[in-house]
């Protein structure tokens, strides 16, 4: 086995990471039915809420591939879930980018983790993907399908070609934010406790 | 006839139904084919004897479609009405493709499961964290209900009214258990030889059977008439 | 080869990160087919032992390394983890952590199928497992709904079906009831008859006595003693209770009969005593239908069913029952944390209801991970208590033996010091009453006398202690009351008397 390569151990820890991430975007993303604003705000709440386990899984496997693995399986649980996959790509090259600016840093500067964990929060905004690609039969669709007039416009209002550069910025600069919250946890607690 | 369908299949429904549930129905036939297609999960689910989900969906799907039909239109105002046109909306757009997930997460095995993506040349260490996250969820489940438990006897169920406590008590300790579990659970699975260089085997035969190709046909023809009545005539 | 199957030579072993190396010149040789027993206090390096045979040292756990290994001919420095999962199984003493499947069948299976063998043959050998194993009764079920014992019966199964010449049992009875203990040590004796190889790593002793060839008696990263399986299945209480090991041969305490039904107590007979009301509880149907439906003493199906119970106050009492009789509900019923159960517990002639009983109560739990949150032991303490008080936080500390660790993180302690730290916080609670789940499963004979002599001491300060157990050596040291609880029944309570005395 290549000491260098991802051991099984490495799957191991990507899988429950990915596991405990899925559970605390689920749990905070589930506010999003509540209104059409939420939905937009979930590049505040995301980034931040997923910051303590992100910021521990930096510093457990250090290796090449955990953010771009990591990916994957998000976008195979979204699609398993029945998320939707036209996100799917971005979702991978988002994790893929963070993974190459983290290795720049050998997994072990906090100025690229940083970086990188802003980048890899940017597949939140995948999740806006069908709004914006199909925005006039999406519109129509939600209409149809029972959405009120209202609800969609203040989801389109939230959410379109105009808006998406602000959230993705937003969405970047909250991971970053994200990450310090993050590291800081992870010093308090599992640094002292000697397990990080 | 069997009722077990092979995971390949049940990923093809997943993607028909949630590329379905992305077209919405605008005519009463689209909502027909729609309503059809969500009754195919419900009642595998009702074969593979998970009847209180299945009675659960059915009835949450229901509702929905009644309120929406009959109770709400574009034009409804109003919190009340803006609030249930919200959950009708979301239950009724996404209720198929959660119903369908569903039941593929909790009626395929982990070995079926792997062997059907080794089958589809899916990488291993993808697979293998696959199946971690699969078997994770309960265990996340256990850990986060001692750790609530615990919380309510210390009285810190709510953090002490400060949101980043709530937060920090619940994830620290889960945090914890989870890593630990995570060491525990790699070593005794590498000693049974996880990670070999040789190709891994499985018992579970993947074949797919007379049912199987039946299914993929009318998931197909969905989305078949989908595409032509929205987007062809 | 027969002669030395497993050879350990001048092994010096220090984890990564830690001071102090956990392995002295360690030398070791053990023919095929024995069974040999390590036993010794915590960290004396029995596991370290069990994880250098089966190569998770040094390919999954750092540390500087000397000396050389070898099993089964393989070295295991330059052998892949993968190469020995043939050659070696392991058993683990984590029943919750060890499975990879969700289902049954699935773990069973695992093993071989990792290996590539063909898979005619790996059914035709889970089918001979689960027969030889008897547990038929287990397959085609989820793994997390199974008991502590029936997850370690799939573990050893696992184990099993990749026929390893060699098996490595890991503190395997930590967390099993007596009953589970019995048919594990049916297993061990079907391995050995198959002559395999087996290095048991136990504190528990008394199940394993007539089935060792060979015992290794560790101290500090050495061999301290050894004796032949006839030497130490005839060695004399008092030479046992000197190297400070479990008892040999444990009493029958755990058994109705014993002590006998004249000590039993009616519920008249306590004057002043706790006194548990109308507690019941189902896990198999929520309350609830439409209304609000409390569960009723002639429920069908309830796990839990106490009409009326009095506890005698200020003593430590006992719980027993076999795994999944209820002991757990009981406890969790008791200090109110399953909601649906309303119970009222009447003290000092007040009564306290539904959440009031989270207030008098403590549960101690048995994975004490669970209920530390903070990041030192001072904070942990001060956030049990409504005013912040150092100073009585201190002499907490203090009484507990734990002020040196004030400024700690919980998490960095060792079991037996997280559990004095949710202990400190119960008292800083003012919880009168006590609840501990199994708090002594997995601790060896040294740490069992301190939890002991600190449950006593608790009753002497005027608290009430409810300590669930399976370790019949516990309730001799410090139980005076036993309380049986079968089919979440109360089957008996009853006075032990203070001069019995077992081994």
């Amino acid at each position: 086995m290549n000491k260098k390569g991802l051991t099984p151990k490495d799957f191991i820890s990507i899988g429950i990471f990915t596991a405990i991430w899925f559970v605390v975007e689920f749990a905070f993303g589930i506010l999003g039915y509540i209104h059409p604003y939420i939905v937009a705000a979930y590049v505040v709440i995301l980034p931040l809420a997923g910051a303590i386990p992100m910021m521990l899984f930096y510093t457990k496997v250090e290796k090449f591939g955990m953010l771009t693995i990591m990916s994957v399986l998000i976008a195979i649980i979204m699609f398993v879930t029945g998320m939707g996959y036209l996100g799917a790509p971005i979702i991978i090259i988002s994790g893929l980018i963070a993974d190459l600016i983290a290795k720049s840093g050998n997994y072990k500067k906090f100025s690229r983790t940083v970086l990188s964990y802003g980048i890899f929060c940017l597949w939140i905004c995948a999740n806006y993907f069908p709004i914006l690609v199909t925005a006039d039969a999406y519109r129509q669709d939600l209409v149809d399908g029972g959405f009120s007039a209202e609800y969609c416009e203040n989801l389109f209002r939230a959410i379109n070609p105009n808006t998406i550069a602000v959230l993705l910025i937003v969405c970047f600069i909250c991971g970053c934010i994200g990450a310090f919250i993050g590291k800081a946890a992870v010093k308090k607690h599992f640094e002292k406790a000697g397990i990080a | 006839m069997n009722a077990r369908l092979d995971p390949r299949t049940k990923l093809y429904m997943i993607l028909i139904v949630s590329a379905v549930v992305m077209m919405s129905a605008t005519t009463p036939l689209l909502w027909v084919v729609r309503i059809a297609m969500t009754m195919i999960p419900l009642i595998l689910l009702v074969a593979e004897k998970r009847y209180a989900s299945a009675l659960r969906f059915t009835i949450l799907y229901a509702i929905a479609l009644v309120l929406t039909f009959c109770f709400l239109s574009e034009e409804s105002t109003g919190i009340v009405q803006s609030l249930l046109i919200g959950y009708c909306g979301i239950a009724v757009q996404f209720l198929p493709a959660l119903i369908t997930a569903w039941y593929v997460v909790r009626t395929t095995k982990i070995d079926e499961f792997m062997s059907a993506m080794q089958r589809m040349h899916v990488p291993d260490g993808i697979a293998i964290s696959l199946a971690v996250v699969m078997r994770f969820f309960p265990t996340i489940k256990e850990e986060y209900a001692s750790i609530t438990d615990a919380m309510k006897m210390r009285g810190i169920a709510f953090g002490g009214g400060r949101p980043s406590k709530m937060v920090e008590y619940r994830m620290i300790p889960l945090l914890f258990s989870c890593v630990n579990i995570g060491d525990e659970l790699s070593a005794a699975a590498i000693t049974r030889g996880l990670g070999g260089k040789v190709k891994r085997t499985s018992v579970e035969e993947l074949r797919l059977h007379a049912f199987d190709w039946l299914l993929v046909l009318v998931f197909t023809a969905a989305a078949g008439i989908f595409v032509v009545f929205k987007y062809v005539l | 080869m027969s002669e030395n199957f497993i050879k350990i030579e001048h092994v010096h072993f220090k984890y990564k990160g830690s001071e102090k190396g956990l392995l002295d010149d360690m030398s070791l040789t053990i023919p095929k087919g024995e069974v040999l027993l390590l036993t010794g206090a915590s960290g004396s390096g029995k596991t370290t032992i069990i994880r250098l045979i089966n190569g998770l040292i040094p390919h999954y756990y750092q540390g500087d390394m000397k000396g050389s290994v070898s099993v089964a001919g393989y070295d295991i420095v330059k052998t892949e983890l993968y190469e020995l999962a043939g050659v070696v199984g392991t058993v683990f003493q984590n029943p919750r952590s060890q499975f990879f499947s969700v289902d049954t069948d699935g773990e069973i299976v695992f093993g071989p199928e990792n290996i590539g063998m063909d898979a005619g043959k790996i059914k035709a050998r889970k089918k001979d497992i689960v027969s030889e194993m008897h547990i038929e009764k287990l397959m085609g079920r989820s793994l997390f709904e199974l008991s502590g014992g029936e997850k370690q019966s799939i573990a050893c199964a696992s184990v099993a079906a990749l026929l390893p010449e060699i098996i490595l049992l890991d503190e395997p009875s930590s967390n099993l009831d007596q009953g589970a203990i019995g048919s594990l040590r049916e297993v061990i004796r079907r391995w050995k008859e198959q002559g395999k190889t087996i290095i048991i790593s136990e504190h528990r002793l008394w199940y394993l006595k007539d089935l060792v060839d060979h015992v290794i008696y560790m101290e500090n990263g050495k061999i301290r003693h050894e004796w032949s399986g006839s030497e130490f299945a005839s060695m004399d209480d008092e030479k046992v209770r000197s190297l400070q090991m479990r008892p040999l041969s444990v009493s029958d305490i755990m058994s109705p009969d014993f002590a006998g039904k004249e000590n039993d107590i009616q519920i008249q007979e306590i004057q002043d005593g706790i006194v548990l009301k109308d507690f019941y509880f189902s896990y198999n149907k929520k309350p609830y239908l439409i209304r609000k439906k409390k569960f009723q003493e002639n429920d069908e199906g309830l796990s839990l069913c106490i009409l009326k119970l009095t506890l005698p106050k200020n003593a430590v009492i006992g719980v027993i029952g076999h795994n999944g009789t209820g002991k757990t509900t009981f406890l969790k019923c008791v200090c109110g944390l399953e909601k649906d159960c309303c119970g009222i517990i009447e003290t000092d002639g007040k009564e306290y209801k539904g959440k009031e009983r989270l207030k008098i109560c403590y549960l101690v739990m048995q994975d004490v991970n669970h209920q530390l949150f903070t990041d030192s032991v001072e904070a942990e303490v001060l956030l049990s208590m409504e005013k912040e008080d150092k100073e009585r936080c201190d002499q907490i500390l203090s009484s507990l033996g734990i002020l040196e660790f004030k400024e700690k993180h919980p998490m960095a302690l060792s079991g037996g010091q997280k559990q004095r730290v949710a202990i400190a916080s119960a008292i800083a609670a003012d919880a009168k009453l006590m609840l501990f789940d199994e708090p002594t499963s997995g601790l060896d004979f040294c740490h069992m006398e301190k939890v002991s002599g600190l449950l006593k001491s608790l009753a002497a300060a005027n608290n009430t202690v409810l300590v669930a157990t399976h370790d019949p050596e516990l309730i001799e040291l410090c139980c005076d009351y036993v309380l049986c609880i079968e089919n979440g029944r109360v089957g008996y309570l009853r006075k032990l008397k203070g001069d019995i005395k077992c081994f």
